[in-house]
């Protein structure tokens, strides 16, 4: 097992003093982002809690590999978007991911309001344009939803993607490239 | 830069990947801002409400407050319930088989097979002896009932009826009796040398009480008590009871419902045309029953004259005013127009 970790997980820094002594601390730090990049990846409550919860595990156990020059943030979120591809590649849950695959997006979609400022209309058009990205997101291949999650919903660099994937920079334009042009027609269809 | 950003570079400075000149237009041009925006603004929205939906499962999910399991316990568990779904389902197949090898259950088993295959023989309706119709008999009109006897031989002609006393006994062409009965017919056998009736008990040699030659107390020619040159009683040859024929005081049934016979594929196809000729007892009700081909034309359309001569409906032949079962042919024609 502790092999089989090494392998997937790059040696990272410890930074301030290191969450090695204070892994509580790092775990209420980041697990609501863990938490949410899982749960938009694989848009399953069950699945995304026990994905989050085998991250810090198996971070914990290779605590001591968080050497390197990455934080530790990118180390969890590594953790995360491996386990986001076994499970997606395991393929054991499709029929299950299927079944209960409208239960983030529209609940998500359903009670979230952009902006209080924005007259009815506003709102209801935005929510739409919101679902569409969703949809499209669900239908993106692994790599390609994991990018364009890091990206638009974490808000990361696109350096910190590669170091997170594994990929370069230039496969990580590409991908998020190919994934905003079907955002972009799937927007402009509904506009239509 | 004047020039407008073009859709591509647009998607570049989305990603983040745009050059600075490029980046600096995007804010500046108004038109290439706006473009920009109805994606951007999308994207965040998309950001908001994916960050909505994680906090609202981090609410839900660890509501209990945070418990980081450190032991391998909360690994794979799905995998841990897979296996133990498989151990379940092998241990219930197991069962199964385990019952199955019982010898007891194999027991009750067999038994139990024994009682839903039972014997029903008994249920079965008795088959019921193919009634020939017709009969015959005859007589030299003797005071004595006829004679015990055995049978002539079967033939579909006769030339000389059969006699238990002869009175020609020395014959200028020899004819051996026969009576007319079909050859397959089921005719009671009497080891004796002489001819008579099977059927009767007195030994004395007597052509019996009836008229124009044969034996018994019947008339033309048979052996019995019937009229014709058969064996019985009935009428006009053949054997014992049964249907009468039609002709001597029994009138011809009647057809009161007629159905058209279908043609077969075959046959149409064929352009084929002819006439089945069926033999058919009609019975006291007037349904017709025993149908039978006398005369074929194939090609399906023997069964379709059948069909269809089974849903006819008669008025029964009638002798002596009541109705009784009556043999008769029926001619069914088969002629494309």
């Amino acid at each position: 097992m502790e092999r089989a970790l090494s392998s997937e997980v790059a040696p990272v820094t410890v930074e301030d003093g290191g969450p090695l002594d204070n892994f509580e601390g790092l775990f209420e730090q980041y697990r609501p982002r863990i938490f949410r990049f899982i749960l938009a990846s694989v848009r399953n409550k069950e699945s995304a809690e026990n994905l989050t919860q085998d991250c810090f595990v198996r971070a914990y156990r290779a605590r001591d590999q968080l050497r390197g020059a990455s934080s530790a943030g990118t180390w969890l979120m590594q953790i995360a978007a491996n386990l986001v591809r076994t499970h997606e590649a395991s393929g054991r849950l499709k029929f299950w991911r299927r079944a209960l695959h409208a239960d983030v997006d529209l609940s998500a979609a359903g009670d979230w309001i952009p902006d209080r400022q924005m007259s009815p209309e506003q709102i209801a058009t935005a929510k739409q344009q919101v679902e569409k990205i969703w949809k499209v997101a669900g239908r993106l291949s692994g790599k390609q939803r994991t990018v364009f999650l890091l990206r638009f919903a974490e808000d990361m660099e696109l350096l910190e993607i590669a170091a997170i994937t594994g990929m370069k920079e230039g496969t990580v334009k590409t991908h998020l490239f190919r994934a905003l042009k079907l955002v972009r027609a799937a927007l402009e269809e509904q506009g239509k | 830069m004047t020039q407008h950003l073009s859709s591509q570079q647009i998607l570049e400075c989305l990603i983040g990947a745009g050059n600075p000149d490029g980046q600096r237009h995007a804010r500046e041009c108004a038109a290439c801002s706006a473009e920009m925006q109805s994606i951007a603004k999308p994207l965040a929205w998309f950001r908001a409400s994916v960050h909505h939906a994680g906090e609202r499962g981090m609410r839900y999910a660890f509501a209990t407050g945070p418990v980081l399991l450190l032991t391998p316990v909360s690994l794979d568990r799905a995998k841990r319930a897979g296996v133990g779904s498989l151990l379940i389902h092998a241990a219930a197949i197991g069962l199964l088989f385990m019952i199955g090898a019982n010898q007891t259950v194999q027991q009750v088993v067999r038994e139990q097979i024994a009682l839903i295959a039972p014997d029903i023989a008994s249920y079965k309706p008795a088959v019921k002896k193919d009634p020939r119709g017709g009969g015959g008999g005859g007589g030299d009109r003797s005071p004595m009932p006829a004679s015990k006897g055995k049978l002539p031989r079967l033939s579909d002609k006769q030339f000389v009826p059969p006699m238990a006393v002869a009175h020609n006994p020395d014959p200028k062409l020899v004819m051996e009796p026969t009576l007319i009965i079909q050859p397959d017919a089921n005719i009671p056998i009497v080891n004796m040398d002489v001819l008579g009736d099977p059927l009767s008990k007195s030994m004395i040699s007597s052509n019996g009480p009836g008229s124009g030659a044969g034996i018994g107390s019947g008339s033309h020619g048979g052996v019995g008590s019937g009229n014709g040159p058969g064996v019985g009683p009935g009428v006009g040859g053949n054997m014992g009871g049964g249907a009468y024929r039609i002709g001597g005081g029994v009138s011809a049934p009647q057809v009161i419902f007629k159905v058209e016979p279908e043609y077969s594929e075959e046959a149409r196809k064929a352009k084929f045309q002819g006439t089945v000729v069926l033999f058919v007892i009609v019975d006291e009700k007037g349904n017709p029953r025993d149908l039978k081909v006398i005369r074929p034309l194939g090609l399906g359309l023997d069964q379709k004259a059948i069909e269809a001569v089974q849903k006819w409906k008669f008025n029964p032949g009638k002798k002596d005013g009541k109705p009784v079962a009556v043999q008769a042919t029926i001619e069914v024609n088969f002629r494309l127009l």
